[in-house]
């Protein structure tokens, strides 16, 4: 029983245990199986994904992660200036400020936590944190930058936008104002105020075509589009790092590039020169109620510097966007009042006006350059030698082209100029003449010459935009005839000028340019434009002969057609022209101007483009002046190139005559004896006229030391002394000696002035300083304007 | 307390005596250690630039007083018999119950975004915890002790007469009707966390209680059943509520939404993706910067990673691999069941909450808001997870020295 009982123990203990190891195994098998699975199973993916992003896509992972870490502020280089060839300040440019606001961060910058209790959000205060911030930059933006207010209420709720450019180029007090306002209200990472540079140009709208003006994008017009990337510089960077709610922060991985400031550009062009040559060129305008405006250029023609280079109608590049001109605003005005004009129609006529007013004529546009042609025509023929000064030609008023039927005429209608010889075939620029030159040349020479003088391509002006002429090939016998005298083809001011340039310079062709040099900040060359001499076009001497030939055009009195741009001293000569644009019915009156005669330091082309008619078809102009280049701006040209010569400080040279006339200082003579007087008068060559008697002089007028034209007539007194006024006469239509002796009679002196004055007696005067009538102080210089009667140089219709 | 000679001392009392184990001790401290020093260099910045916060070393100071006070508790359970966790657990598992309920009473429970997970440590002041965190240890003690008992169990016989009877044996059986007691406990306390709202608490005790029951020996096709039940009640819940299938989409693709809901994981990717093989050196972190919500919290390993790069990540998750392993291998070593399927809830607990932090920062599963051990700011789940490990080095003294013949 006890043995059964220790059996059937045994046997349940050993069953137990059975069971107990059976699942003692199961758990060590389970374990182990969790043990693989969770304690390697689970790590291997993950270790997988972290190598995927850190490693294989990390180069994406961090610069989306710099990008948005890191603030990269450009800093604006500033742009250079743009100085005249005296170092004056033509452009410049200012800081101003942009205004950005970034609703964002606006919105950021009102922090959760503050209206955050005990986990939660109170909503409703927190809107209205966020609106009182809103409202607060609201008002002042409104205020300060006189803002929309709609338009700003808008914007400031683009919550998704962090750069809303609320205002752009503030400045002065404005910008301080709102910088103040920023950092009292601690609003630096919601509004900001990003500086830029605005472009100032400090003479306004002088030389407003070559040097162009900014837009947003950069230098958009002359030399600032020309000069961009020189005048633009380097802008600079400045990297930091910043938190989640745009705190910025400057460590380690901050990273500042200076901006490099634009380089200077230094101009050939001389304010000065600009000045006179726009203001005769306003002054021509207006006086000529010229319709399309004109040109007019300075270069110094041994090196292609341009001094001058004014255009109109012109604009001021601090408002570009502007129409400035009278006749453009009267159109624009007159378009705007007409029924059914659309607004797109306006914009498209005031984008049009605009661009009148930018574009340069000077270099640009070109037009028929007519008689101003034919210096370039005898010069080749000289430098071929198809004709000589001994030459003749006859002129009947008209000329015939063999194969024509049509007879072309001359500016003088018959009886024409008759009989002349090559100087006076110029000085009339007389057609048939040149016709006949033209024809001596060939239409191959004529090419080649055309092609030599650079008219066939632009000259290389450093400025965008530059023009070309265009001549039709294969001239028929009729083209080159009136291909002779400027017509049927087409030049650019700049290349006229660059080609008559060669003509009488010594016969070099230079390439013209504006920009002398470029310097960085500190003054320091970067690059110096050298003059280049692009080829030989005629030899020496024939520039000599054509100079002289030239000069002749001006100084003769009577059969120059360029008289009328005589000035005493300055040894001035030139080329008159009358002729067509591009543009049907409009008529350029120009003239080529260059001095002094034998050794050029300046040439000047003047043109007015379509003076206005008195009548339909009349060469009358609405201010009496007939139509043409030798009444029109050859009146013009003279007293400036008096000035630029003055201002270039070249040496006057007169002629016997007008050294005669020259003003004299009067000596002391008072207390003298009569013959001493006299004696002492003479010397200075000075006449003297006697009144009363005596031996001794009592007084004189003028008194001693003021100046006075020789070959005046001092007045002494031999007893008592001058009445204290007189009255002037009127000397208006007289010659210049009958002038000058009316005026002597009655006490007073006369300086003369005007065209071709101490030649014979062929100028009238035309207009007195102090006019007749009136009282003037005894011994007074009245300043007498002499003029030449119109000159036939009118423009030629060919057809 | 005085101590009792050795030779006065049962078999029990001189085993539980013994050394702890090493390596596992070794392993966590050195990961409490890279924790402390990686929260640090990750809440500095958040520190710095919140106006509520005193200090820089607000974060590390606090951590740091409650992994001194871990340490010290984790050696005290440690030095506990853990047989004494067989009767323990039956009232730790009633008073987390108790808390679970208490959590979820309006203005006794802390409620954070919405969630009501908090009570505070003397339900009006102090510190705040989590009762979820109490009930998993106490479902895997309960369960454990319980599961130990499983072979001497005897089969339940009903009457063969009734219809029930019958049926009962059946299922007794097939061995369903074991498994009710797990069930409803589980069942309560899942519901009662499912409550909370606190999605990654529900998922951390299933995963910890259906370890044990696996490492228990439960038939296999029970845990293919309630795998089958559980993803096709996950599939209905993504189909068919929208916030879940946001959020499952967000975990798609993240960049569908950059500024709002996956914000918080594109920073995060971004931080690891930085970071590259080497890092950007310690404490150089940009990503902290405010660009990562709450660096030091849940998103504490993008830091790591973004820090020390791709080898210093894979440093941490190797160590956290070996304290994994090492605690199987106590499992396996356990004197006695009970030790060993503790063990393997608690290690199992610890590798799963590790794989759905770092799957959730790199995206590689959907966002479920989970903690790092070790790592992330908290102080009362550092002292839980401390106390964990201490149950486990209780448990490790019992290991019998390999014999040296």
């Amino acid at each position: 029983m006890r043995d059964q009982n220790t059996e059937r123990d045994r046997s349940a203990a050993q069953r137990r245990r059975k069971a107990e190891s059976g699942s003692k195994r199961q758990v060590f098998r389970r374990t182990v199986f969790l043990m693989v699975a969770c304690g390697v199973g689970l790590f291997v993916p993950l270790l997988c994904q972290i190598w995927n992003i850190a490693v294989v896509h990390h180069d994406e992972y961090q610069d989306l992660a710099v990008k948005q870490q890191t603030r990269d502020v450009s800093v604006a280089a500033e742009r250079g200036s743009i100085y005249d060839a005296k170092d004056n300040v033509m452009a410049m440019s200012a800081t101003v400020y942009n205004v950005i606001l970034s609703p964002r961060d606006l919105v950021n910058s009102v922090s959760e936590k503050k209206f955050t209790k005990d986990g939660v959000l109170d909503e409703a205060a927190y809107q209205r944190a966020i609106k009182e911030k809103r409202e607060l930059i609201t008002d002042e933006l409104c205020s300060v930058l006189e803002l929309d207010r709609e338009e700003v209420e808008r914007r400031i709720l683009k919550t998704d936008s962090a750069y809303e450019i609320m205002k752009k180029n503030v400045d002065g007090d404005r910008a301080d104002q709102l910088q103040a306002f920023i950092a009292e209200n601690k609003l630096g990472y919601a509004l900001q105020m990003v500086p830029t540079s605005k472009r100032f140009y400090p003479f306004s709208s002088m030389a407003a075509q070559v040097l162009g003006f900014c837009n947003d994008e950069g230098g958009a017009y002359g030399l600032e589009a020309w000069y961009n990337d020189d005048l633009m510089g380097k802008p600079g960077r400045v990297v930091t790092t910043r938190t989640g709610n745009g705190i910025e922060m400057y460590n380690s991985y901050s990273e500042y590039v200076d901006a490099v400031n634009g380089y200077d550009l230094h101009l050939t062009i001389d304010s000065t020169i600009q000045a006179y040559a726009e203001k005769t060129l306003e002054e021509g305008i207006k006086e000529y109620d010229v319709v399309s405006g004109g040109w007019c250029i300075a270069m110094n023609p041994k090196t292609g510097a341009i001094l001058a280079m004014a255009s109109a109608p012109e604009y001021d590049p601090n408002n570009y966007g502007v129409v400035t001109d009278e006749r453009l605003k009267a159109m624009l005005e007159s378009q705007k009042n007409t029924m059914n004009v659309t607004d797109e129609i306006y914009q498209k006529a005031v984008g049009e006006a605009l661009n009148k007013q930018w574009r340069s004529q000077a270099y640009m546009d070109t037009y028929e350059p007519g008689s101003t042609f034919k210096a370039l025509v005898l010069s080749a023929a000289l430098e071929e030698g198809v004709v000589t000064e001994s030459d003749t030609f006859y002129c009947p008023g008209y000329g015939m082209v063999p194969g024509w039927k049509n007879p072309i005429s001359c500016s003088k209608k018959a009886p024409g100029h008759k009989h002349q010889d090559l100087t006076q075939a110029v000085q009339h620029s007389c057609n048939p003449a040149f016709m006949e030159i033209g024809a001596r040349l060939g239409s191959e020479k004529f090419y080649e010459y055309f092609r030599a003088f650079g008219l066939d391509e632009p000259t290389g002006l450093d400025l965008p935009g530059e023009g070309s002429g265009i001549i039709w090939p294969n001239m028929s016998n009729v083209d080159l005839a009136v291909a002779s005298f400027g017509q049927r083809f087409t030049v650019t001011p700049i290349q006229m000028i660059t080609a008559f340039s060669a003509a009488v310079n010594g016969g070099k062709l230079v390439k013209p340019y504006v920009v002398d040099s470029i310097t960085d900040h500190d003054g320091t060359i970067i690059q110096k434009t050298e003059p280049t001499v692009v080829r030989q076009v005629v030899s020496e001497q024939t520039s000599h002969r054509v100079a002289k030939i030239l000069e002749k055009v001006v100084s003769d009195p009577k059969d120059g057609t360029g008289k009328k741009a005589y000035q005493p001293g300055y040894r001035i000569g030139g080329k008159t022209g009358t002729s067509e644009t591009t543009v049907p019915g409009e008529v350029v009156v120009s003239f080529m101007a260059f001095a002094p005669a034998e050794d050029p330091e300046v040439v000047v082309l003047l043109a007015y483009n379509t003076p206005a008619r008195s009548a339909p078809g009349s060469n009358i102009g609405t201010s009496g002046t007939y139509i043409s280049g030798g009444n029109m701006p050859a009146q013009k040209v003279g007293p400036l190139m008096a000035n630029i010569l003055d201002y270039l400080g070249v040496e006057k040279k007169y002629t016997a005559e007008e050294a005669a006339a020259a003003d004299i200082p009067v000596p002391r003579v008072t207390g003298q004896t009569l013959a001493e007087a006299k004696s002492t008068l003479e010397k200075r060559k000075l006449g003297c006229r006697v009144v009363g008697e005596g031996q001794t002089v009592s007084a004189q007028v003028p008194s001693g030391g003021t100046p006075i034209p020789g070959g005046s007539s001092v007045i002494l007194y031999l007893s008592g002394g001058p009445e204290g006024e007189g009255t002037v006469p009127d000397v208006s239509g007289l010659t210049f000696d009958a002038a000058r002796n009316k005026l002597e009679t009655a006490g007073f002196f006369m300086r003369a002035s005007g065209a071709s004055t101490y030649y014979g007696n062929t100028s009238k005067a035309t207009g007195q300083s102090v006019p007749g009538g009136t009282k003037a102080a005894m011994g007074a210089v009245v300043n007498v304007q002499f003029s030449t009667p119109q000159v036939e140089d009118g423009y030629v219709a060919v057809d | 307390m005085s101590k009792k000679p050795r030779r006065d001392l049962t078999v029990e009392e001189q085993l539980a005596r013994g050394p702890v184990d090493l390596p596992f001790l070794m392993l966590t401290m050195l990961l409490m250690g890279i924790g402390l020093i990686m929260m640090f260099s990750a809440s500095y910045a958040t520190a710095y630039y919140d106006p509520e916060v005193s200090s820089p070393l607000f974060y590390i100071k606090r951590q740091t007083l409650f992994a001194v006070a871990g340490v010290l508790i984790m050696y005290c359970v440690s030095k506990i018999n853990y047989q004494t966790f067989r009767w323990l657990a039956v009232p730790l598992l009633i008073a987390s119950i108790f808390l679970l309920v208490l959590v979820l009473i309006p203005h006794v429970g802390v409620k954070i975004n919405g969630a009501r997970r908090w009570l505070r440590m003397a339900l009006v002041a102090g510190p705040t915890y989590q009762p979820s965190e109490i009930a998993k240890v106490a479902v895997i003690l309960f369960f454990a002790s319980r599961l130990s008992k499983r072979d001497t169990e005897k089969t339940r016989k009903f009457t063969k007469r009734t219809y029930t009877g019958r049926m009962l044996n059946r299922l007794e059986k097939i061995g369903f009707l074991e498994l009710i007691p797990y069930g409803l406990v589980l069942g309560v306390v899942l519901l009662l966390v499912v409550k909370e709202p606190h999605m990654s608490g529900t998922i951390l005790i299933l995963a910890g209680a259906a370890s044990v029951l696996f490492a228990s020996g439960i038939g296999l096709g029970w845990f293919v059943g309630g795998g089958a039940a559980v993803i096709t009640l996950l599939t209905l819940i993504i189909r068919f509520t929208p916030y879940m299938t946001g959020r499952i989409n967000l975990w798609k693709d993240p960049w569908a939404d950059p500024l709002g809901k996956g914000f918080q994981t594109i920073q995060s990717l971004l931080a690891i993706g930085s970071g590259g093989l080497l890092g950007l050196g310690l404490g150089k972190s940009r990503q902290k910067l405010l660009y990562i919500p709450e660096p030091e919290n849940d998103f504490i390993f993008p830091i790591v990673v973004e820090e020390l790069g791709f080898i210093g990540g894979t440093i941490v998750i190797v160590l956290f691999a070996l304290l994994i392993l090492r605690g199987y291998w106590l499992a396996l070593h356990a004197r006695d069941k009970f030790g060993a399927l503790t063990t393997v809830g608690i290690t199992t607990l610890l590798a799963v909450q590790v794989f759905l932090n770092i799957g959730v920062v790199t995206n590689l599963i959907p966002n479920t808001g989970i903690s790092l051990p070790f790592f992330s700011f908290g102080g009362t789940a550092l002292i839980i997870q401390l106390a964990e490990i201490g149950i486990i080095l209780s448990i490790s003294r019992q290991i019998p020295a390999p014999k040296n013949d």
